[in-house]
């Protein structure tokens, strides 16, 4: 049983890595435009399946898609940003909640479209990492590191490092960061805030699309797959505090943690229940998330 | 002490490292219209918010009518008997200046029919009967803080906390917010009263309690306080005991 | 009030309404009947929390779903007859609201959707690896092939919903009091509301009477499974229809039930082969409608009416003052 450990452990901060992700860039959405995007785990689904036709289409490593499948999806939310804007700054009607409910329906749209288009059936990524994997052999413990999940780290760790970089010592990040904190006074100071909303939601647009390739290639990916994806997005984001980007890594991890523990000790069809469990439990003891510096 | 109607004890309320409110001590007794003053971040919605249960005071005990209160909920407070407006107006924007009345009189009045009479008598105390049907959110700036003092006036209070209730108005509204104010009292409730606007507030204050970084710097009737070194120094400026004179 | 009071002219309807099943006597049109009323009360429901609380419960359908199944386990495992397992249906549902509603609500409005979301999902993944709900199959239940009694329940139950809804909503302080929370939760608390105990009030509410509609349904048709009473397709309908009406209202998801419902039975008989598409256009509604009609249908038809009142009376104001 203890053997399993080190595996447990390994195989949750990889899983942690791709909540990341997921969870960064919606988190971002969320503290610079406010926006709670339903649609998170449908952006996903569908960098996956570009991913999947790029990859189909033209015979190369799923990787090389991933340049190609963020160009794409990147302009698509740089397009689709001001629409959001208009709905969440409307004055008929309650914006914030008719936001919601448009992403929501946008979900619903996009999956059904890929469920159009691709059907019910599962796919999966093939890259030149998709069978390799690095052993371990540790004194008793016998260690299996799926390249490919370690891919996902390093990319997850690449879209961190990214972020902070381009959040912290640009331009561009600093107007971001002061659209975030007071969209008006950005305004008067200077900066685009149409522009640099638009830029921030087709980035993180582009990341998330990003992450479904991955995903794709990791674990699988199909049409339906999008709201446990979002939920998990969610999660990650709660657990950490709304709007508290600090917090995102760690609470991506404790997640991964939890959910690999889940699967190699428990039943892994209880895994949604099980995190909701948890979720619900760790809100009850403290709504701003786990380090109470949520909105 | 039997007579107070709210008596704060050593209050402190520290926010993390920040102290807002420093061991203020005070009392206020039936009928006065006491004043509290002093430059921004002084502590005076704080204690307000302490006062109506919004914050739960870091130490120190808080009694309103001979009980303490300490800690507990704005509503319960409310049922108690205190009533309060927020420094930045927060009418219910998609409801009708009637139904904003209204809910707030069904704390008193749990039937339809007498919280809706109860609702116009507030409505035509306060002058705003003609507008009742109107979106509260079309209400000019003076319309909002009139409704805001009626909301509280609904609730039959007791002790009614104003959080400067007149910025923000033209001299015109502001006289008549002061009319509003001094009506009120004459109707039996005790008020608590934050102003920046110092004719006012030294011209309908029986008492002024004095703020500066959380600590109570001085206390007592408008007169005295206007002179009183410390004040001036820290908040009002030479030139005030003239006007006050006034 | 002049005229006859409201609950009077509700009655009318409903029976009115009531009267249309003894006219039509045919089967199909008598289940189309019945699926509308169903779907009028899945509409209203939802609204009662995301329009007049502004909560927006991205699970309601685990309601529904709860109330199906318990009633369909009673009536095929306990030998229950039909109406005690229906009320037990909605005391489940009632149950389950409780449970959760006080954990969730204390969440932001996107919090609790998500929150109420994740649980109709998680007790769908429940009843899929549960043996004894019949786990993916689903369950059966004895055929009774009346569809006028079906459709006279189902009338009975909505109609009982919106009425007691628009008694609760409409007449009583309680709607008025959930508005001032949707309005300024903060604010409601210094006018001695306690908005966690009408929130929990409300969302008890909205369960209750979405469960017994699970319970009839699984009666009525005969068969439940996860994916027809816990999937996202009860709640996504749902919301269309209460966003396309009109959220804030009891009449607003009436109209958008009765509307979104015919325009979906015209595409059913046209269109049955693209099934998939059906969630491409319920997505596409959503969105539009957010977008283009924030109000909903009866919203921008009552602001018109609210504002030609207003000028009106403006109008009539003015020249009182001008005597």
């Amino acid at each position: 049983m203890l053997a399993l450990l080190p595996q447990a452990i390994i195989d949750g901060v990889l899983l942690g890595g791709i909540y990341l992700t997921v969870a960064m860039g919606f988190s971002l959405a969320f503290g610079v435009l406010h926006i709670i995007d339903f649609a998170v785990g449908e952006w996903i689904m569908l960098g996956a399946f570009i991913g999947l036709i790029f990859t189909k289409w033209l015979g190369v490593d799923a990787l090389l898609s991933l340049p190609v499948v963020f160009v794409i999806f990147a302009v698509v939310g740089w397009l689709l940003q001001p629409l959001l804007h208009r709905v969440l700054s409307g004055s008929r009607g309650r914006p914030v909640l008719m936001g919601l409910v448009f992403t929501f329906g946008l979900a619903l749209a996009f999956r059904g479209s890929a469920l159009t288009v691709f059907g019910i059936f599962t796919h999966s990524l093939d890259t030149v990492l998709s069978q390799g994997s690095w052993h371990l052999d540790w004194g008793p413990f016998f260690l299996t590191v799926p390249l490919i999940r370690l891919a996902g780290l390093v990319y997850a760790l690449a879209v961190i490092l990214g972020f902070n970089y381009l959040l912290k010592r640009t331009d561009f990040g600093l107007a971001v960061r002061a659209v975030a904190q007071n969209k008006e006074a950005a305004g008067l100071m200077g900066v685009d805030v149409n522009r640099t909303s638009a830029a921030v939601y087709g980035l993180y647009v582009g990341i998330s699309a990003m992450t479904g390739v991955f995903i794709g290639a990791i674990v699988s990916l199909n049409a339906g797959m999008g709201p446990d994806l979002s939920i998990f997005a969610f999660f990650v984001v709660v657990l950490a505090g709304m709007g508290y980007l600090a917090g995102v890594p760690w609470a991506a991890f404790l997640l991964g943690l939890i959910q690999s523990f889940f699967l190699i000790y428990f039943n892994p069809s209880h895994v949604l229940l099980a995190l909701f469990s948890i979720l619900y439990l760790i809100l009850l003891i403290s709504p701003t998330g786990m380090f109470r510096k949520g909105v | 002490m039997s007579g107070a109607v709210l008596k704060l004890e050593e209050v402190r309320m520290a926010f993390g490292g920040l102290i807002a409110v420093d061991d203020v001590s005070f009392e206020v007794t039936p009928g006065e219209i006491v004043g509290i003053i002093g430059p921004n971040g002084a502590g005076k919605t704080t204690i307000f918010n302490a006062v109506s249960g919004y914050y739960r005071p870091t130490r120190g005990r808080i009694s309103f009518l001979g009980q303490d209160v300490t800690g507990r909920q704005p509503y319960e407070l409310a049922a108690m008997g205190i009533g309060r407006t927020f420094q930045i107006v927060k009418p219910f924007a998609g409801l009708s200046v009637l139904e904003n009345i209204l809910v707030a009189s069904y704390l008193r009045h749990p039937h339809q029919g007498e919280a809706r009479s109860k609702a116009w008598e507030v409505l035509r105390f306060i002058g705003l009967a003609d507008r009742a049907d109107l979106a509260a959110a079309g209400l000019t700036l003076a319309g909002r803080k009139r409704l805001e003092m009626g909301k509280a006036l609904a609730l039959e209070p007791k002790l009614l906390l104003l959080d400067e209730v007149v910025a923000g108005l033209n001299p015109t509204e502001a006289d008549q917010t002061v009319q509003l104010i001094l009506k009120i009292r004459d109707t039996g409730v005790t008020i608590l009263i934050v102003e920046h606007i110092m004719r006012v507030i030294m011209k309908i204050s029986t008492r002024i309690i004095v703020l500066n970084y959380g600590r109570m710097i001085a206390q007592g009737r408008p007169e005295e306080v206007a002179r009183d070194r410390q004040v001036i120094e820290a908040y009002l400026g030479e030139g005030i005991d003239a006007a006050v004179g006034s | 009030m002049r005229g006859r009071p409201a609950w009077l002219w509700i009655l009318l309807v409903i029976a009115a309404v009531g009267t249309v099943p003894l006219l039509i006597a045919d089967a199909f049109f008598l289940r189309l009947f019945t699926e509308a009323l169903m779907w009028i009360g899945l509409a209203i429901t939802w609204d009662l929390m995301a329009g007049y609380i502004g909560y927006l419960n991205f699970g309601h359908g685990v309601f529904f779903g709860v109330g199906a199944y318990t009633a369909a386990l009673l009536i095929t495992k306990g030998g229950w007859p039909f109406w005690p397992a229906l009320a037990l249906g909605g005391l489940a549902a009632g149950l389950v609201a409780l449970v959760s509603g006080w954990p969730t609500l204390r969440l932001r409005g996107a919090y609790f959707a998500i929150g109420t979301w994740a649980l109709n999902r998680a007790v769908g993944q429940v009843a899929l690896v549960l043996d004894f709900t019949g786990g993916p199959d689903g369950m059966r239940l004895p055929p009774f092939l009346h569809p006028q009694f079906f459709a006279y329940v189902m009338l009975g139950v909505v109609g009982a919903t919106f009425l007691i809804l628009w008694l609760l909503l409409e007449q009583a302080p309680f709607g008025l009091k959930l508005k001032a929370i949707r309005e300024d939760e903060s604010g409601s608390l210094a006018i001695g509301l306690n908005p966690a105990w009408l929130k929990l009030q409300a969302f008890v509410l909205s369960a209750v009477p979405t469960g017994i509609l699970g319970g009839v349904y699984a009666y009525w048709i005969t068969f439940i499974d996860p994916s027809s009473t816990l999937g996202d397709l009860i709640t996504d309908q749902a919301v269309v229809m209460a966003i396309f009406g009109g959220l804030g209202t009891l009449i607003g998801p009436v109209i958008g039930a009765v509307l979104f419902f015919s325009f979906k039975t015209y595409f059913w008989a046209y269109l049955s082969d693209y099934q998939v598409l059906y969630l491409i256009i319920l997505g596409l509604a959503i969105a539009a409608t957010v977008f283009f009609l924030p109000d909903g249908f009866w919203g921008t038809v009552a602001n018109r009416w609210e504002g030609r009142r207003a000028l009106r009376k403006g109008l009539s104001l003015g020249q009182a003052a001008g005597t």
